[in-house]
C-alpha cells in the first residue's frame, strides 16, 4: 500500500497539477459518477451538455477510456484532463529524467490529432476529413462542395504528397495558432 | 411652466447617468464572458446570433455598441461639466433676456409643434449655446463656466481622436499578428472553428450556421480568384460607371445648395407650410436614401470582386454624404455672415437701450436675436435623420416582410423568392449613416450641448430596434463576404470624418467673433480670448510669460518641422519592417515549394530507378572497394543502433570511431567534418555516402548514373522522404513507433538513447572519462545519465555484508 501511494504521488507530480485543482477535479468526478462505484462510464460523460452538443463529443469521450474498456477511474480521468492545462514554458525542466509533461504543446496536438484519426493509422485521410466536415456542417453544404473543401484542406497541409495529413503536417498547420 | 422644462431635463440627465452605470456593468461583463452567449438584456438580441447572418452584420453591431460607449463618455463630460453647473449654479430661467422666451413668442412657446421644431422653450434652454451666461465665474465654487465650455468643446474632439486611434492601433496589432495570407485557410476552418464552450442547443445551432457561412465565404473567395477577364470592355465599363456617379454627386450637391438658398428666402416670409419649413432636412434625407441604391445598380457594370465592390460602394456613399454636408455648411456660413452684419447694426442700436432689458421687451423683441442658426439646423437635421431612418426600417424592412409573408398565400407568383422578397441587411448604408451621424454630432456639439444627449438616446434605441428588425425581417446575404479583414476600415472612415468635422468648429473658434449677447463668450472678440483671460487673471505671472514665449513663432515652426520629420522617419521604419516581413514570407513559401518540387522530382526518379533495376541484370562483385563501401553504408543506415544521439551531423565522428579502421579511411575522405587523423586514401569508385540515394540500400555497386545534386556537405541521416532527419522528426517518429509497439511513449524521449548508452557503458565498467568523451559531455552531467541498477547495488551490498 505504501508503494501504491508512492506511485500515485509520482504520477501526480508527473501531471504537474496543483492540490486545489485535484480537489476540484475530484468533486467534479464524484458529481458525474451517478452509480457511485468510483468509475465513470460513457453515459456519465454524455450527461455533460457541452460534450453532448459537440460534434466531436463522442470521440472526445472515447479518449478518456483506455483501449477496449468501458470504465475510467479517477487516475485515468485526471490523466486525460491533464492535457488541457495551459502550457507553462517558464517551468522548463532541465532534468532529463522527466519526460515531456502531458500538457506540452506536442502532446496537446497529439491528443487533437487522435480525435480526427479514427482508424489510428497516424494519418488523417480524405474520408476522415469528410466525416468531420459532415458532422460540423451537416446538410447545409452539398456533398461535392464538401469533397472539394476536403481536397483543398489536404492540398494546403500535405507536404509529402500522400494525400493524407500526417502528424508532422498537422503540427505545421497549427504552428501559428496560439497555444 | 418654465421651470418644469428644467426639471424634465434634470430628470433626464439623472436617468442617463443611471443607464450609463448599468450599461457599463453589462459591457464589462460581456468582455469577460466573451465566448459565452452574451445578452444586451434581451435574449434574441445577442450579437452571437448576429454571426449567423455573416460576420459583417455582427461587426456592424459591434461597431454600433462601441460608438454608443464613446458617445456615453462624451455625454458624461458635457453634462457633468457644462450643463449641470449652469443649471445648478447659473442664473435661473427668466433672469436675463438670453434666457427668456420673448413675450411675442410666449403664447406659442409650449405648443408641441414648436417644441418639436426646437423652438419655443427648447430654444431658450440648456440644449443650446445661447442659453449660457458669459459670467466668468458662477456660484460658490467659482466655477469658470465659459472656460469649461471651451475646454469641453476641444476636449470632445481630443478624446474622440484618442479613442479612435487607440482602437485602430489595437486592431492593427491583431490583424497583423496572424497575417494576411493564410496558407492554411481551409485547414484552420476545419480544425479550429468549433467553440468548445457552447453548452446551449440554440447557440450550437447558430454556431453550425456560422461555420457553414464561413465555409461558403471561403468557397466564394476561391471561385472569385479563378475568374478570367476581358480587360478592355471591363475598363471601359468602369470608366463609364465612374462618370455617371460623378454626375450624380454633382447633381446632389447642387440640389442641396439650391434648397438651402431657398430656405433663406422662406425665412423672410411667414406663411410657410410644413414642407417649406423642413425642406432642407427632407431633401438631405431623401438624397441619402435614394442615391446609394442608385450607386449600387450602376456598380453592377463594373463587376468587381464583392469585397472590392463593397469598398467602392462605401467610398462613393462617403463622397455623397461629405459633399452634401459641406455644401450644407457653406450655405449656412453664408447665412451666418449675413446675420453677423445684421447683428452689428443691432448692437449699435441696443447699446443705449440695455438699461431697459429687465422691464419691457415689447420694443426690443428684435434686439434679442436667436442663437446662431447652425446649432438649430444641426439639431433639426439630426432629429429628422433619426425619424427618417426609423421610418425606413419600419416600412422598408418590417412592413415588407409582413406583406411578403401574408400576401404570399393569395398572390400569383412566389413573393418570397421573386420580386419583393425579404430585405437584406444593408451594411454599407447603415455603417455610413452611423459614421455621418457621428460627424454631424461632432460638428454641432459645440453649439448645442444637448445634441450629444439626443445622440446617446438615439444610439441606445437603435441598438435594440435594428437588431429586432434584422432578426425578424431580414435574411442573410446570398453572396457572403466580409467587408474587410480588419475592422480598421470603419475606424478609418470615422477618423476621416472626425478631422473633417473638426475643421469648421476650429475655424469658428479661431476666426468668427461670437454673438455679442448670446452664449458664454459674448462680449469677447474671439472665443479663445477666454483662455488668455484666464491665464492673465488666474495664474501667477510667470505662467503668462511662459505661454507668451511658447507661442512665439520662432519656437513653433521648428517644433512643427520636428514633428513632420519624426512622422517621416517612423513611416520609413514601418515600411522597412513591412518589406522585411514580406521577404520572410516569400522565403518561407519558396522553401516550401522547393521541397515539394524536390520531392516530386525524387519520387519520379525513384520510380525510374526501380524500372532500371528491373531491366538491368544484377552486377555482382563490382570490385572489392564496393563491398566494404556497402557495409559501411549499411552500417550508417541504422541510426537507432548507434548508441548515442540522433540526427546530429557531428555524430559522424562518433560513428567513425566504431567502424573498422579500414573503413575509417573511407569516411575520412568523404566527410571533411572530422579531424583527419590519417592521410586520406584513394577514393572508392562508388558514389558518395552523403548521397540522398542512401535510402535505397544494397544498390551501391551498380554504377548508377550520378543524377543527384548532393555533395559532401549533405547530412548523413535522412528521413524516408529524403529530408534531413531533425531531432523533432526523430522524436515524433520514436513516439509513434513506441505507441504502435504498445509501449508508453511518454516514458521515452531522445535522451533515452544517451541514458541507455551511458548506463550500459557504466555497467561494462568503462572508465568515466571515456564515457564522458564518447557522449561529448563537457561537464559532469554525464553522471546523471547513468542509471543506478538496483540489482548491482543489492549484490554489492550483499558482498559487503558477507565479508
Amino acid at each position: 500500500m505504501f508503494t501504491g501511494v508512492y506511485n500515485f504521488i509520482y504520477f501526480l507530480i508527473s501531471l504537474t497539477v496543483s492540490h486545489s485543482q485535484i480537489t476540484r477535479l475530484y468533486s467534479r468526478f464524484t458529481s458525474l459518477d451517478k452509480g457511485e462505484n468510483g468509475t465513470l462510464c460513457r453515459e456519465d460523460f454524455q450527461r455533460i451538455p457541452e460534450l453532448a452538443i459537440n460534434p466531436l463529443g463522442d470521440r472526445i469521450i472515447n479518449t478518456f477510456f483506455p483501449e477496449g474498456e468501458d470504465q475510467v477511474n479517477f487516475r485515468g480521468f485526471m490523466r486525460t484532463l491533464a492535457h488541457f492545462r495551459p502550457i507553462d514554458d517558464h517551468e522548463k525542466n532541465k532534468d532529463p529524467n522527466v519526460s515531456e509533461p502531458l500538457n506540452s504543446r506536442n502532446n496537446k496536438l497529439l491528443f487533437a490529432f487522435r480525435l480526427y484519426d479514427l482508424d489510428k493509422d497516424d494519418k488523417i485521410s480524405r474520408d476522415e476529413l469528410l466525416q468531420v466536415l459532415r458532422m460540423m456542417v451537416g446538410v447545409n453544404i452539398s456533398d461535392d462542395q464538401l469533397g472539394s473543401i476536403a481536397d483543398r484542406t489536404i492540398q494546403e497541409a500535405d507536404q509529402d504528397g500522400d494525400s493524407c495529413i500526417s502528424f508532422t503536417e498537422f503540427i505545421k498547420v497549427n504552428f501559428y495558432t496560439s497555444p | 411652466m418654465e421651470n418644469t422644462l428644467h426639471h424634465v431635463v434634470l430628470l433626464l440627465s439623472v436617468f442617463f447617468w443611471f443607464i450609463w452605470c448599468v450599461q457599463h456593468q453589462i459591457i464589462a461583463k460581456e468582455t469577460e464572458h466573451a465566448k459565452r452567449v452574451s445578452h444586451l438584456s434581451e435574449k434574441h438580441c445577442s450579437i452571437e446570433e448576429m454571426r449567423h447572418f455573416g460576420s459583417s452584420v455582427a461587426s456592424y453591431f459591434i461597431f454600433l455598441r462601441w460608438m454608443y460607449g464613446m458617445n456615453l463618455v462624451l455625454f458624461g463630460f458635457t453634462f457633468g461639466l457644462v450643463v449641470i453647473p449652469e443649471l445648478l449654479m447659473g442664473l435661473p430661467y427668466g433672469s436675463i433676456p438670453r434666457k427668456t422666451v420673448p413675450r411675442a413668442e410666449q403664447a406659442k412657446a409650449m405648443d408641441f409643434s414648436t417644441l418639436w421644431d426646437f423652438d419655443g422653450y427648447c430654444k431658450y434652454s440648456v440644449l443650446f449655446y445661447g442659453y449660457y451666461n458669459n459670467q466668468r465665474t458662477i456660484g460658490l465654487l467659482k466655477f469658470r463656466l465659459p472656460l469649461a465650455y471651451l475646454m469641453v468643446g476641444i476636449g470632445t474632439f481630443g478624446y474622440s481622436l484618442m479613442v479612435v486611434i487607440r482602437t485602430m492601433a489595437s486592431n492593427a496589432n491583431e490583424s497583423g499578428g496572424d497575417g494576411e495570407d493564410s496558407d492554411f485557410n481551409f485547414s484552420w476552418k476545419m480544425f479550429t472553428s468549433w467553440d468548445y464552450l457552447i453548452g446551449n442547443s440554440e447557440t450550437a445551432d447558430n454556431k453550425f450556421a456560422s461555420i457553414t457561412t464561413s465555409f461558403k465565404e471561403s468557397i466564394v473567395d476561391e471561385e472569385e480568384n479563378q475568374k478570367d477577364e476581358n480587360i478592355h470592355l471591363r475598363r471601359f465599363l468602369r470608366v463609364l460607371a465612374n462618370v455617371l456617379i460623378l454626375c450624380c454627386l454633382g447633381g446632389s450637391g447642387y440640389l442641396i445648395y439650391f434648397v438651402v438658398k431657398r430656405s433663406q428666402d422662406f425665412a423672410t416670409r411667414d406663411d410657410l407650410g410644413w414642407y417649406e419649413k423642413n425642406e432642407v432636412e427632407i431633401v438631405m434625407s431623401l438624397l441619402g436614401l435614394v442615391c446609394p441604391p442608385l450607386f449600387e445598380s450602376i456598380a453592377e457594370l463594373e463587376e468587381y470582386h464583392p469585397r472590392i465592390a463593397l469598398k467602392w460602394q462605401l467610398g462613393r456613399i462617403f463622397a455623397l454624404f461629405l459633399g452634401n454636408l459641406y455644401t450644407f455648411l457653406f450655405a449656412l456660413f453664408d447665412e451666418v455672415n449675413q446675420k453677423l452684419a445684421v447683428e452689428e447694426s443691432i448692437k449699435n442700436a441696443t447699446t443705449w437701450a440695455t438699461h431697459m432689458h429687465y422691464a419691457n421687451f415689447t420694443g426690443n423683441t428684435s434686439a434679442t436675436p436667436p442663437p446662431i442658426d447652425p446649432a438649430d439646423e444641426f439639431v433639426k437635421l439630426t432629429v429628422s435623420d433619426i425619424q427618417v431612418t426609423y421610418i425606413t426600417i419600419l416600412v422598408g424592412d418590417f412592413l415588407r416582410a409582413v406583406i411578403v409573408r401574408f400576401l404570399n398565400y393569395c398572390w400569383c407568383w412566389d413573393l418570397e423568392s421573386g420580386f419583393p422578397s425579404y430585405a437584406e441587411f444593408d451594411i454599407s448604408g447603415n455603417v455610413l449613416g452611423l459614421v455621418f451621424n457621428q460627424g454631424v454630432i461632432w460638428m454641432g456639439a459645440f453649439y448645442a450641448p444637448g445634441l450629444v444627449g439626443i445622440n446617446v438616446l438615439r444610439l441606445l434605441t437603435s441598438m435594440y430596434y435594428q437588431s429586432w428588425a434584422v432578426m425578424s425581417s431580414n435574411v442573410p446575404h446570398e453572396r457572403i463576404f466580409k467587408a474587410s479583414r480588419s475592422s480598421n476600415f470603419y475606424m478609418g472612415l470615422l477618423l476621416l470624418i472626425l478631422f473633417l468635422s473638426l475643421l469648421p468648429v476650429v475655424y469658428t473658434i479661431m476666426t468668427l467673433p461670437p454673438s455679442f449677447d448670446c452664449g458664454p463668450f459674448s462680449g469677447k472678440s474671439k472665443m479663445f480670448d477666454i483662455i488668455l483671460e484666464t491665464i492673465e487673471l488666474d495664474f501667477p505671472a510667470f505662467v503668462g510669460n511662459i505661454f507668451s514665449y511658447v507661442a512665439n513663432p520662432g519656437l513653433i515652426i521648428p517644433a512643427v518641422l520636428l514633428m513632420v520629420l519624426a512622422i517621416y522617419y517612423l513611416n520609413a521604419v514601418s515600411k522597412a519592417y513591412e518589406n522585411s516581413n514580406l521577404e520572410l514570407k516569400k522565403k518561407m513559401q519558396m522553401q516550401r515549394d522547393e521541397e515539394k518540387n524536390r520531392r516530386n522530382n525524387q519520387d519520379s526518379t525513384n520510380s525510374i530507378m526501380k524500372d532500371l533495376e528491373d531491366l538491368l541484370p544484377i552486377k555482382s562483385g563490382g570490385g572489392k572497394s564496393t563491398a566494404p563501401a556497402n557495409k559501411a553504408n549499411t552500417n550508417k543506415n541504422d541510426p537507432p543502433q548507434t548508441a548515442k544521439g540522433a540526427g546530429k551531423q557531428g555524430e559522424v565522428s562518433r560513428n567513425g570511431s566504431r567502424v573498422n579502421p579500414e573503413k575509417e579511411m573511407l569516411l575520412a575522405a568523404q566527410n571533411p567534418r572530422i579531424a583527419v587523423t590519417r592521410p586520406p586514401g584513394p577514393r572508392p569508385p562508388g558514389p558518395l555516402p552523403g548521397n540522398p540515394q542512401l535510402t535505397v540500400p544494397g544498390q551501391r555497386g551498380r554504377g548508377q548514373p550520378q543524377r543527384v545534386t548532393s555533395s559532401n556537405q549533405d547530412p548523413l541521416f535522412l528521413t524516408p522522404e529524403g529530408k534531413v532527419a531533425s531531432r523533432n522528426w526523430f522524436c515524433d517518429h520514436l513516439c509513434l513507433r513506441l505507441f504502435r509497439a504498445g509501449l508508453p511513449p511518454d516514458n521515452y524521449s531522445g535522451h533515452s538513447f544517451r541514458i541507455g548508452a551511458a548506463t550500459s557503458d557504466a555497467f561494462r565498467n568503462i572508465a568515466p572519462h571515456i564515457i564522458k568523451a564518447m557522449g561529448r559531455w563537457n561537464s559532469g552531467a554525464y553522471e546523471l545519465y547513468i542509471r543506478k541498477n538496483i540489482f548491482d547495488l543489492l549484490s554489492m551490498q550483499k558482498k559487503t555484508l558477507c565479508d
